[in-house]
């Protein structure tokens, strides 16, 4: 029943496609009171830099219509910190840990590039070039197609892991961008990490994010997020890891169809803890319906062909 | 820690927009500490995040939650009609410490920082002297104290208006008793506006009492999980939904009367 929904990802044997959207799932165990992490594909921990970060000041979350903005700035331990509780967190979860590094700047992308590739427990790495919250680097090198050429280059040269490059939906053309960080060596692609947007508390006549403006995550960005993937999955050929407001079956079916290879959850969590399992239950009996023998064969069925272009280009990558 | 489908047994308006809602459940309500806080769940799906709503109560296998009706996922909880369920998650967070007996104890509740005080002062006024300090703008804002048991607690009201009780507010009626009492006070309990809680932990200190204080911050997991809550206390970033909401005041940076300038200096 469940090999269904087994699939290969970026070479890794996954029980399924469902991950979890970096910065929304902590360190992998937060969840364990709601249901077994090890129900997961794999897990993508929250972000980390070499330096502990505390993070934007003030109000860092505030709820829209459909969505929220955070301004979390990327607060986490250091390397050295995850370096000690990473195998802690490996005794319980026997899964795939995906790492989401992070930089100020070139050289430090570089260096804890280097050190996620020294940590066993670590099987693929997350390269956040997207992460609106911070003010230098970030979002900059996802920007700009030769910071995002540059990054993934040295990253690449020193990281021996699978990389999945994180790419920002703030930019005039992610195909672009997309179609670089495949040339210079990147094994997927995830998109979209949140678009920046603002809201204001009127009687204060303020910002309400301490931060002014924030990343904007949930149902209110999925629209944006099954354009994307549909438009980039169709001018790559490695895979997609999508995500953007995922909250039921249904929408994890979409984001398949449109070209995602592998789905992540994030702002769904928050109000629905067991979301995953929901969805997991959810994709196998579409699959016994549709009578389709693994999961993977709807990846990118939205597009003119059917996807089956893009599928061979993949050819079970 | 837990999801329970909880059933609304009764919500009603208390005075202006405060508002009481009882829920029976049936794991939550054996695991629930006073100070700990739930996550509730919206009906309308496009409210994206649970409300983090302060525990007033426990009485059998029923919770009751004391809120106000702020924006429009409190606003829907109001209109909840007994016998609907509605999904809570909990309990969350680390409360008061309650783990004490033969102290001389004063618990300062301003407004709708009366949330967490009813089941407080139930689990501690056995074993120990209480002296409620309730405040509030006016006699609204105080009305829920009517539904408090306070056989054996001595009680202090004051409001801004003088409505009920007398014409001041919470601090002054704290600075009276340090005054006026020869018994030293062992600890403070205090949930309410964060300048009247800064202003008791002030006091606190001066006097050497200890004081723990009651947070409140926009959350989005509820369970340390999205880092949203985080807060800079002088033992580093912590998350007020589960380091807290409970923390010492002298843990806390804004209310540290040594170093005034020591704010949230954030990256």
């Amino acid at each position: 029943m469940n090999n269904r929904l087994n699939i290969k990802f970026l070479g890794i044997e996954l029980n399924n496609p469902l991950m979890t959207a970096s910065g929304c799932f902590g360190y992998g165990l937060e969840y364990k009171d709601y249901f077994n992490p090890n129900e997961l594909g794999a897990a993508v921990l929250k972000g980390i830099t070499m330096e502990p970060r505390n993070g934007n000041a003030g109000t860092r979350i505030a709820e829209t219509p459909s969505g929220m903005l955070n301004s979390v700035g990327l607060e986490n331990p250091g390397i050295e910190e995850f370096k000690k509780i990473i195998p802690s967190i490996k005794k319980e979860l026997n899964i795939p840990l995906v790492a989401n590094i992070n930089g100020k700047i070139l050289e430090e992308y570089i260096e804890i590039a280097k050190e996620v590739e020294q940590i066993d427990e670590i099987e693929m790495v997350e390269l956040n070039i997207s992460c609106p919250n911070v003010k230098d680097g970030g979002m900059a090198f996802g920007a700009n197609p030769e910071m995002a050429r540059l990054v993934t280059r040295e990253v690449r040269k020193v990281l021996s892991k699978p990389i999945i490059v994180k790419l920002s939906p703030n930019v005039t053309n992610i195909v672009e961008i997309a179609k670089i960080v495949e040339e210079e060596g990147a094994d997927g692609v995830a998109l979209i990490n949140t678009l920046l947007g603002m809201a204001i508390d009127i009687r204060r006549k303020k910002p309400i994010l301490g931060n002014i403006m924030g990343g904007l995550s949930g149902p209110a960005v999925k629209p944006v997020a099954l354009r994307m993937i549909y438009q980039v999955s169709q001018a790559i050929s490695i895979p997609v890891l999508g995500m953007g407001g995922i909250a039921s079956t249904e929408d994890a079916i979409e984001f398949m169809m449109v070209g995602a290879s592998a789905i992540s959850l994030g702002t769904g969590l928050f109000s629905n803890p067991i979301l995953p399992l929901e969805i997991k239950k959810g994709l196998e009996k579409y699959c016994l319906e549709n009578n389709i023998d693994n999961i993977s064969e709807i990846v990118g069925a939205a597009h003119p062909d059917g996807g089956k272009a893009y599928r061979n280009r993949l050819g079970g990558k | 820690m837990f999801l329970e489908d909880v059933k609304v047994i009764e919500n009603i308006q208390i005075a202006d927009n405060y508002y009481l809602m009882k829920v029976e459940g049936e794991k939550m309500p054996l695991h629930s500490k006073p100070g700990q806080f739930f996550m509730l769940q919206c009906k309308d799906a496009s409210r994206v995040l649970r409300r983090p709503i302060s525990l007033h109560n426990v009485d059998g296998n029923i919770l009751e939650f004391y809120y106000e009706s702020l924006g429009k996922g409190t606003e829907e909880f109001t209109r909840l009609s007994t016998g609907e369920t509605m999904n809570i998650q909990g309990p969350l967070g680390n409360g008061y410490d309650t783990d004490l007996s033969g102290k001389n104890i004063v618990v300062i509740g301003g407004g709708m920082g009366m949330a967490p005080i009813k089941y407080l002062i139930k689990d501690l006024k056995d074993n120990n002297d209480i002296t409620f300090i309730a405040g509030g703008r006016n006699a609204n804002a105080v009305k829920i104290i009517e539904k408090f048991d306070f056989e054996n607690i001595k009680l202090k009201v004051a409001t801004d208006d003088g409505s009920i009780g007398v014409k001041g507010n919470t601090v002054d009626v704290l600075k009276e008793i340090l005054e006026n009492e020869d018994k030293k006070i062992d600890i403070i309990y205090t949930c309410g506006p964060h300048p009247m809680m800064e202003a008791v932990a002030k006091v606190a200190q001066e006097n050497n009492i200890r004081c723990q204080v009651s947070l409140e911050e926009r959350m989005a997991c509820g369970i340390k999980a999205c880092v949203g809550c985080s807060i800079l206390t002088k033992k580093g970033m912590k998350k007020v939904c589960y380091d807290g909401p409970v923390f010492e005041s002298t843990d806390i940076v804004d209310v540290d009367v040594v170093d005034p300038n020591g704010g949230c200096n954030h990256e």
